[in-house]
């Protein structure tokens, strides 16, 4: 399967939009033969007049309809090409979606999120590349040198012995400068990023600066790195700037000589085929010519570069899933208690056990707070619990349920997890509550934050629940509140409280507590704060490698 | 203070006369040698016909060929000129603006600076000027390029006939019409386009970096829904826009080219002899490839104005920036007081200091230093010895007076490492050889290991080396820009005991000439410095190692302890104050 992404992106895409991909290869084909044809409408109007023969009013409206008929359907290609470019994306970045609720807990401790979401938006982007300017069109601009080609031959078969000859050269030509112009365009860009980085640069460091009289010095060092970049741009500037004339000046060079040899006449002229009509036609041509060559070079880049983007996103596809939970019976036991553990075995990595062998059972109601020294395995407990990893050895079970069996939509009902750090989600303040969820009522959310007090806070804002999110909203002692009510709005059983790390006053410490007092009645809980079980009791578990 | 001078981008464009004046010469050169080709296709096939018809000869056509060739490779040399000097003359425009508005930030003091977020917005003043000078090369491009070119190219229709001219001509205004019309469309669907692109950005974020609280809530089913619908609102807007963008412009054309229909029936007629004018088949040719050209030219018509719009947006932001011109006066440094002991290279004279609404952080404090002396400056976190050595920058104000002869360098907690190599770290310009600084810090070795050894790049504040490594730099720096006074603010906190030592070795023997007020909370060095003050709830106790042992039970007791711990683990105690 590897390297197909794309491929089976685009399969997935032709097969659920047949009529869609139909009508892009006729438009494509369309556009090829009618930009082929006005040259020969005008060559036949043009003979025509050399012959001062009577104008036809038919052929002239003919050439103004196949000229539209081409602009129309270049249109319908380009913007046909983009519809299904674009469905093709869709359809991997869905794929890239769905794997990301079936990769490992592991996956995203490791892995920073820029890493991860650049895989989703800039390596897709470079797909997306591939069929708006890459592959396709690449097709498509072959066609069309070949059939342009193929005309020249037929009318001048002269002129395409040359073309033929000539054309190559100006292939490598074309690869070759674009191949330096991306060159100086990256080094421009490292120019550019320097330069920029001088800026921020030289905030950081103004006292030195000042203090050792060096803004001269940094002066310089500003328009050194502004001059690298110009020396590059300028040396892209040059392949560019020189690249149009070649081009032209070689397709003027074959019209002369052309030109010439057909005037020679004899079977020269025979050779180049020419009437006045034919020149004209084929001077059009020849300046057709030259249009997809350059593409064709630009869309290779394309594709080249769509090329690393593409294997990156099958790494991505191919990373490793978690793995379902061993031996799927649940436990039959009549009334089993909340939480279970029995000789759990537990690491990270494979020669670091950190769980050896832990066995704990929670009743009911009963609140436990777990301790032991930093790296002990506290946390790791409340991620076996959640189900986030599967215990080497051992069970966990949550109502007699295996902590990895329990079902999205029942996850709510059973935890609620204070975690260490509040993770804010896009939306309102509402949102932050519910995660979005519209199951969740409108006084469930009151309640619980009613029970951890901040409705007399969010009551003052000018929308509301519904006021945007914004960290500036709330304090540090307001957040951890928002993070609890997140946990209890939908009334858990359980309620697993991690160690809050923010630094709190102890005024903000002593409300907190109350919270979650408060939030802890009626229910089974864990933590792992010391100070909370100073304040409410229950029962010390200690936690060992 | 010089009355602020508001920059004006007419001052920018004046500079440039020279290139400007090449720009338009060799665009103007280009633009109407633009009209060649069609002429010469036009002749060409003319003189073909004549030779057909045994009017002319081989002769005429090879003369009319190289000529071709000859006038076109005029034509494309004065465009790759009017290329490159458009580029020059951008490059030296954004060249210009930037050094004037990183001038007037350099000179900025570090207070406003950091006030009111100014260093971010120079950051984006300097994004602006690249936006304002690619509107202005846009312009100057498309002037040529599209206005020059499509007069040439108007004026030559004219010339062979003007009915005709004004008739087909009809045509392109309409087009730029409906495109001016429609531009609000297209620009909001780009916007949509774009907003839905950040938006599906922000909600990729959110669904990769929130997967763990949303796994534990069982909300991943919900959000990958969510993320579908982002998917599905992106590729409708980017559908859309691209539809606008890319579906428009060749109707454009075919707009443009209903033209076309007069030229080929009237021209024909032309040619037949029927028509307004006598037209023989080079004149055809000529005016139908022309107009060809005019038209595609007048689809693109609308950039011009653009380019312009967008320059100007730019520009209003960026002028604020370009004030003033002339160096701004940099504060005054303690140094302007007058010395009234020649002999001292430092006197501090009932110094007080509090920050607004607090009270004294100290007060009356006073003592003096000679050259060649260190003096030891200590006291528990938080006693003000950075504020302390921060007075002798001149950045704060405060009461009494201190008195400076010379210059004072100074080296603060923040290293202030410049992304650069450590040679340029070093040196700051100066000329000289590096290494020897860098043995002065005991680095010289480590350095040589690298593999591009002085020349090695730090990063952005230094960040590819470890502390110890950044803060030796820094010494290396200040040691190397030392004058008559200097402060060093806890140079050592990263380095080991031996390192440390040894340094303080060297730094002996290089501030011969120089007073240097050295604050730490490392005491290990303190018994061998000249002077050491204790500060302590305000005040400062101005004595020296031996007598605070005996007298200061605090400084003593700190003494103690840090000197009984260095003795267990080696590599010093991390002490952030």
């Amino acid at each position: 399967m590897k390297g197909n992404v794309v491929v089976d992106a685009a399969k997935e895409t032709i097969s659920r939009h047949v009529k869609l991909t139909a009508l892009l290869l006729v438009t494509i084909i369309g556009s090829i033969t009618a930009g082929l044809i006005p040259p020969l409408v005008l060559e036949w109007i043009i003979n025509a007049l050399t012959e001062k023969s009577e104008l036809s009013l038919m052929a002239i409206v003919l050439y103004f309809i196949l000229l539209s008929l081409s602009g129309a359907l270049d249109a319908g290609k380009e913007s046909l090409i983009t519809v299904f470019g674009q469905k093709v994306t869709h359809q991997i970045r869905s794929m890239m979606c769905r794997k990301l609720k079936s990769l490992p807990a592991d996956y995203y401790t490791k892995q920073d999120t820029g890493t991860t979401v650049s895989r989703f938006v800039g390596d897709v982007d470079t797909v997306e590349t591939l069929f708006t300017s890459g592959i396709i069109s690449m097709a498509a601009d072959a066609c069309r040198i070949f059939s342009i080609l193929a005309i020249i031959f037929v009318k001048s078969p002269g002129l395409g012995v040359l073309m033929v000859l000539v054309l190559p050269l100006l292939y490598l030509l074309t690869r070759a400068f674009q191949k330096r112009m991306l060159a100086a365009q990256l080094d421009n860009r490292q120019a550019v990023g320097r330069a920029n980085n001088h800026i921020p640069d030289t905030i950081r460091s103004i006292r030195t600066l000042h203090n050792l009289n060096k803004e001269e010095y940094m002066e310089n060092r500003y328009d050194t790195y502004i001059q690298e970049g110009f020396r590059a741009v300028n040396r892209s500037n040059f392949y560019d700037s020189i690249y149009s004339p070649i081009i032209i000046i070689v397709s003027t060079i074959l019209v002369a000589v052309m030109m010439i040899l057909s005037a020679k006449g004899g079977w020269l002229m025979a050779f180049f085929g020419m009437s006045v009509g034919t020149a004209v036609a084929i001077i059009s041509y020849v300046g057709k010519i030259f249009g997809p060559l350059e593409s064709i070079g630009m869309e290779i880049q394309n594709i080249q570069s769509a090329a690393a983007g593409i294997r990156r996103i099958n790494a991505f596809l191919s990373e490793p899933e978690k793995e379902t939970p061993a031996g799927t019976a649940d436990s039959q036991k009549d009334n089993p208690p909340p939480i279970q553990l029995q000789n759990l075995h537990f690491g990270y990595e494979d020669d670091k056990e950190i769980l050896n062998g832990l066995s704990l059972t929670v009743n009911a109601g009963e609140h436990i707070t777990l301790i032991g020294r930093t790296g002990a395995g506290k946390s790791t407990v409340f991620k076996l619990l959640l189900g986030l990893y599967e215990p080497w050895e051992g069970t966990v079970e949550i109502y007699g349920k295996k902590a990895g069996n329990i079902q999205e939509m029942e996850r709510r009902t059973l935890f609620g997890y204070v975690e260490q750090e509040f993770h804010a989600v896009p939306g309102s303040v509402q949102d932050q509550i519910t995660l979005g969820d519209p199951a969740i009522s409108r006084e469930e959310v009151l309640k619980a934050l009613d029970t951890v007090g901040l409705w007399s806070t969010i009551k003052e804002f000018s929308e509301g629940l519904y006021t945007p999110y914004q960290d500036s909203l709330f304090s540090q002692g307001q957040i951890q509140l928002l993070s609890i009510a997140r946990a209890i709005v939908s009334d858990p059983k359980i309620l697993l409280l991690d160690e809050i790390t923010a630094n709190l006053d102890s005024d903000t410490e002593k409300r907190i507590l109350e919270a979650l007092q408060e939030a802890s009645r009626n229910r089974t809980m864990l933590s792992i704060s010391h100070r909370l079980y100073e304040y409410s009791g229950g029962r010390y578990i200690t936690i060992t490698s | 203070m010089k009355k602020p001078k508001i920059g004006l981008i007419g001052d920018y464009l004046k500079k440039q006369k020279t290139v400007l004046a090449i720009v338009t010469l060799s665009g103007i050169i280009y633009n109407v040698g633009m009209t060649a080709g069609p002429w010469f296709e036009g002749r060409l096939a003319q003189c073909l016909s004549d030779i057909i018809n045994g009017t002319k000869g081989l002769k005429d056509m090879v003369q009319l060929a190289l000529f071709y060739v000859a006038v076109i490779l005029v034509v494309q040399v004065m465009r790759y000129v009017k290329r490159l000097y458009v580029r020059k003359f951008a490059n030296n425009i954004n060249r210009d603006m930037k050094k004037d508005l990183y001038h007037s930030m350099v000179f900025k003091s570090r207070e406003e600076l950091e006030q009111e977020g100014v260093g971010s917005l120079m950051t984006k003043a300097i994004a602006d000027v690249d936006a304002c000078v690619e509107g202005i090369r846009k312009f100057t491009t498309e002037v040529f390029d599209t206005g020059v070119v499509m007069i040439a190219y108007f004026v030559m229709l004219l010339s062979y006939d003007w009915r005709l001219t004004i008739l087909s001509m009809i045509f392109p205004p309409i087009a730029f019409c409906i495109a001016n019309r429609l531009k609000k469309t297209v620009a909001q669907s780009a916007k949509a386009y774009k907003g839905s692109a950040g938006l599906l950005n922000e909600s990729t974020y959110d669904r990769v970096g929130n997967a763990l609280t949303y796994r534990i809530y069982g909300q991943e089913t919900r959000r990958d829904c969510i993320y579908e619908k982002c998917l599905t609102d992106y590729e409708d807007k980017a559908v859309r826009a691209n539809l606008w963008e890319n579906v428009m412009p060749p109707i454009y054309l075919v707009i443009s080219m209903a033209g076309c229909l007069f030229i080929l029936w009237f021209g024909g007629k032309n040619v037949l002899g029927q028509g307004w004018t006598q037209w023989d088949i080079a004149a055809f040719v000529t005016f139908m490839s022309c107009f060809t050209k005019l038209s595609a030219k007048s689809s693109k018509a609308a950039k011009l104005f653009n380019s312009v719009q967008k320059a100007s947006v730019s520009w209003k932001r960026i002028q604020p920036f370009l004030i003033s011109k002339s160096p701004v006066q940099k504060e005054a440094q303690a140094k302007d007081i007058p010395m009234a002991n020649a002999k001292k290279a430092l006197i501090a004279e009932h110094v007080s200091f509090h920050y607004e609404g607090c009270d004294d952080l100290f007060s009356d404090v006073s003592f003096s230093a000679s050259p060649g002396e260190i003096i030891g400056i200590t006291g528990p976190i938080a006693c003000g010895k950075t504020t302390l050595g921060k007075l002798f920058l001149g950045e704060l104000a405060h009461k009494g007076t201190i008195h400076i002869c010379g210059n004072v360098v100074y080296m603060g907690h923040d290293t202030e490492l410049i992304s650069g190599t450590i040679e340029e770290n070093i040196l700051l310009g100066d000329v000289g050889d590096a290494w020897k600084a860098l043995s002065w810090v005991q680095m010289d070795e480590e350095v040589r290991q690298l593999p591009n050894g002085i020349h090695t790049r730090i990063g952005n504040g230094g960040i590819t080396l470890s502390g110890g490594q950044q803060a030796r730099i820094a010494l290396a720096r200040t040691l190397w820009h030392r004058k008559e006074v200097l402060i060093l603010d806890d140079p050592f906190s990263a380095l080991d005991m031996q390192t440390e030592q040894k340094i303080f070795e060297t730094l002996r023997t290089l501030t011969k000439d120089c007073a240097v007020l050295l604050f730490s909370h490392r005491l290990s060095l303190f018994p061998q410095m000249s002077q050491v003050i204790w500060m302590e709830n305000g005040r400062l106790l101005v004595s020296d190692h031996e007598t605070l042992l005996k007298e200061n039970p605090e400084y003593a007791n700190l003494y103690r302890i840090q000197t009984q711990g260095s003795e267990k683990h080696e590599g010093g105690i991390d002490d952030e104050g």
